[in-house]
């Protein structure tokens, strides 16, 4: 259990600066990509040599990290880190014939690029740590949070989730069918029977303690599972609902990350059965598009539901009949075999 | 709150595909450094590396791992995992149990497959079986199904100590109760990707690497994997019990992406705070299993971290003079080599070694010596400032 203070968020919508998610913004090229801030926070010749996905993740830690007290620790969740440097290292190696290489795109490679930019332009020698685990990755980023506050519960920590499209893994995923083929708006997103989704990136940040003053968001738990049976994602559900829900209260909203595959609807059907048919239903891919750390978009959501009182029409599958959403469950699933579940409420 | 013990282990380096033979070798004082033999690259002759000498398809022979996309650095996974499983008596209900977590750590994923990445990434090239390997997350996603595993599974980077933290996570997710057991470990293969990179980064020896020695010329590469099984003590009554683990700590140099601080700002933080979180004084610590690369800035900022915080500096040695660096897998190799210090109450020689660095004085194990080990630490240094400390106890 723990507390969301701040956050920041660019991604494919108006995130970052004066957010209005009430306009949706389109895809371009079946890619919903982030729409970059200017990087005032980053020194220019540093931001030169960065590669997309830790400039986002740099970007977006940045401001929280103008407004809050030093974290203790730099937590991030990533599947791909600095995929986009990793494979212009691995062409320049076949290209060149392993000749004369320059180390710069090998060192933003790694995939703890992010966490150690943020630490080493902070100068934060607090814990520092990526979690890679695909679908995943954000919740053992905020498993780790929820562990170090039980254990250190004066703390603060800064706990984010960054996956960027590159030309390379747009690729890899498009090539294994994770992507429509035919080119869709995400206004419709839900509404052709096919298999794949549309790409889509971000950097999330998030300031989380353990102290409920002030904070916008009580993360009551979250956990995870690999399975491809979607009876045994169920029973694991409901487990995880009568575990940690405080006890008389019901969940009034549910957000999943139904993302338009047709391959993955049977998921997202047993996890609406779980809530009761009055509980309000709604959906994030069309914001977000469909990337590993897409999760950590669906609890950006709620925070901003918590903030302003009511989210987009444009999210609503199935209005509820709770005057107010206080209790939160949110649902993700990542290629039929990771499943994330998260349960937050109102501080 | 009961002890974190160690009930398993499995490793696999360029001196031993198995924990009895990694011994035998560390004992011998054997360097499994030489040519690179297993794929072609340009530098094969001309920088050793710390192979080991099984190629691709016999492990697939012998693990039974037909499936396709499987890669070398999940099969050298596997290979330990398996051995760590067998010894700790690890049931198929315990391994599949919702409880049981997996914990591992790479920094190559299937990026050790160079050319087939290469051509995968091309847009109008077909899709090869190793497409959905290339990601750091394929090992594990490998090793889950493979087992039926049901509990937490989750892959940690943290550069060249990515798996000493694999190991401080699973510890954590038991001490929280979200595990009762887990397994966890690191695994990477040498691959054209990493030679390349650190050859640019103009760290990599032309020779046998020689960590702490004034005339060191950089680090060799090696491959690998080791897994732990780590339970509550409460929970391993009756089963073989190695070792506990006492002490950890992650913190950040924060001075530069690709090397150390000259004082040591994070190397001195962990292993002070790994002695803090075991409850221990410096002078409890028998012996240190440095991070030793090798490299002109990791030896000399360690031993200054090291001078700092201990009175008199523990016997220390590195086994990266043995093994290569083993990058993600090199903190689980280096707590099974720590785990065999004081299960067999012995040190290991520090090989290739010849004069100390002038400015620190310090000289690693020299010898094979038989000693009383109550407690030992461990050192993982990586890329990005990463730095962690392990501290393993007498069972």
């Amino acid at each position: 259990m723990f507390y969301i203070h701040q956050t920041s968020c660019i991604s494919p919508q108006q995130t970052f600066k004066d957010i209005d998610i009430n306009i949706l913004h389109e895809p371009t090229d079946r890619k919903l990509q982030a729409i970059e801030p200017s990087y005032e926070a980053i020194p220019p010749g540093i931001l030169r040599r960065m590669g997309k996905a830790v400039r986002m993740g740099v970007g977006a830690a940045m401001p929280v990290l103008q407004n809050t007290p030093v974290p203790d620790g730099i937590i991030i969740g990533t599947a791909n880190g600095g995929k986009e440097d990793c494979v212009k290292f691995l062409n320049q190696i076949i290209d060149y014939e392993e000749g004369l290489l320059t180390p710069i795109n090998f060192v933003q490679s790694t995939p703890n690029a992010v966490a150690a930019q943020i630490g080493l332009l902070t100068k934060n020698h607090g814990y520092n740590i990526t979690h890679l685990q695909l679908g995943l990755a954000f919740e053992f980023a905020m498993i780790d949070a929820d562990m170090l506050l039980a254990e250190y519960p004066l703390n603060n920590y800064l706990v984010g989730a960054v996956d960027d499209i590159s030309t390379y893994n747009y690729y890899f995923e498009d090539k294994q069918g994770w992507y429509k083929k035919e080119s869709i708006s995400n206004k419709t997103l839900y509404d052709n029977n096919s298999t794949g989704s549309i790409a889509g990136e971000a950097a999330l940040m998030f300031f989380v303690n353990g102290t409920r003053a002030g904070a916008i968001a009580k993360i009551h738990a979250v956990d995870t599972l690999h399975h491809e049976d979607e009876s045994v994602m169920k029973e694991k559900l409901q487990g995880f609902i009568k575990r940690y829900l405080p006890g008389g209260e019901k969940i009034d909203l549910l957000l999943t990350g139904e993302n338009g595959d047709n391959r993955l609807l049977k998921y997202y059907d047993r996890c609406e059965s779980v809530v009761e048919a009055d509980v309000a239903i709604a959906r994030f891919k069309h914001i977000s598009g469909e990337y590993p750390t897409a999760s950590a978009m669906g609890l950006w959501l709620c925070c901003e539901l918590f903030q302003k009182g009511s989210l987009p029409g444009h999210m609503i599958k199935r209005k509820g009949s709770a005057a107010a959403y206080k209790n939160v469950l949110i649902y993700n699933n990542y290629k039929g075999i990771q499943h994330s579940f998260i349960l937050l409420s109102l501080p | 709150m009961d002890r974190i013990v160690v009930t398993g282990m499995g490793v696999i380096s360029a001196i031993g595909n198995t924990v009895a033979e990694n011994r035998v070798s560390l004992i011998g004082g054997k360097c499994g450094m030489g040519s690179l033999e297993m794929f072609s690259s340009k530098f094969s002759d001309i920088l050793p590396v710390g192979e080991i000498k099984i190629s691709t398809d016999t492990l697939k022979e012998k693990l039974n791992a037909h499936e396709p996309g499987v890669t070398r650095t999940t099969l050298l996974a596997l290979h330990t995992m398996q051995e760590a499983l067998t010894d700790s008596g690890s049931t198929g209900s315990e391994i599949s149990a919702f409880d049981t977590a997996l914990v591992s750590a790479n920094t190559v994923g299937g990026m050790c497959l160079t050319d087939e990445m290469y051509r995968d990434s091309k847009k109008d090239l077909p899709g090869s079986e190793y497409i959905s390997s290339y990601d750091y997350g394929s090992v594990n996603m490998y090793l889950q199904k493979r087992f039926a595993m049901n509990g937490p599974v989750n892959t940690i980077n943290t550069a060249c100590s990515s798996s000493a933290n694999a190991i401080m996570y699973g510890a954590r997710l038991i001490r929280s109760g979200r595990a009762a057991r887990a397994i966890v470990g690191g695994t990477d293969s040498l691959a054209k990707f990493t030679i390349n990179g650190f050859n640019a980064l103009h760290i990599l020896s032309n020779e046998v690497c020689t960590p702490f020695d004034e005339g060191r010329k950089g680090l060799n590469l090696g491959e690998g994997a080791a897994f732990l099984v780590l339970e509550k003590e409460s929970d391993a009554a009756g089963k073989k019990i190695y070792a506990s683990l006492g002490g950890y700590s992650n913190a950040n140099d924060s001075f530069h992406a690709s090397s150390l601080s000259d004082e040591g700002i994070g190397p001195y933080k962990v292993m002070k705070e790994a002695l803090a979180a075991a409850k221990l004084d410096p002078g409890a610590i028998d012996f240190i299993n440095a991070h030793g690369t090798g490299t002109e800035n990791n030896d000399k900022v360690e031993s200054i971290a090291m001078l700092r915080l201990f009175e008199k500096v523990p016997a220390f040695a590195s086994t990266k003079a043995n093994i290569g660096h083993t990058l993600g897998a090199a903190g689980a190799i280096e707590a099974v080599f720590c785990i065999l210090n004081l299960s067999h109450q012995e040190l290991y020689p520090a090989v290739n070694f010849n004069e100390p660095i002038p400015a620190t004085g310090l000289k690693p194990v020299e010898n094979y010596t038989r000693k009383t080990l109550t407690h030992i630490m461990s050192n993982s240094f990586g890329f990005g400032g990463n730095c962690s400390s392990l501290i393993f106890s007498k069972a």
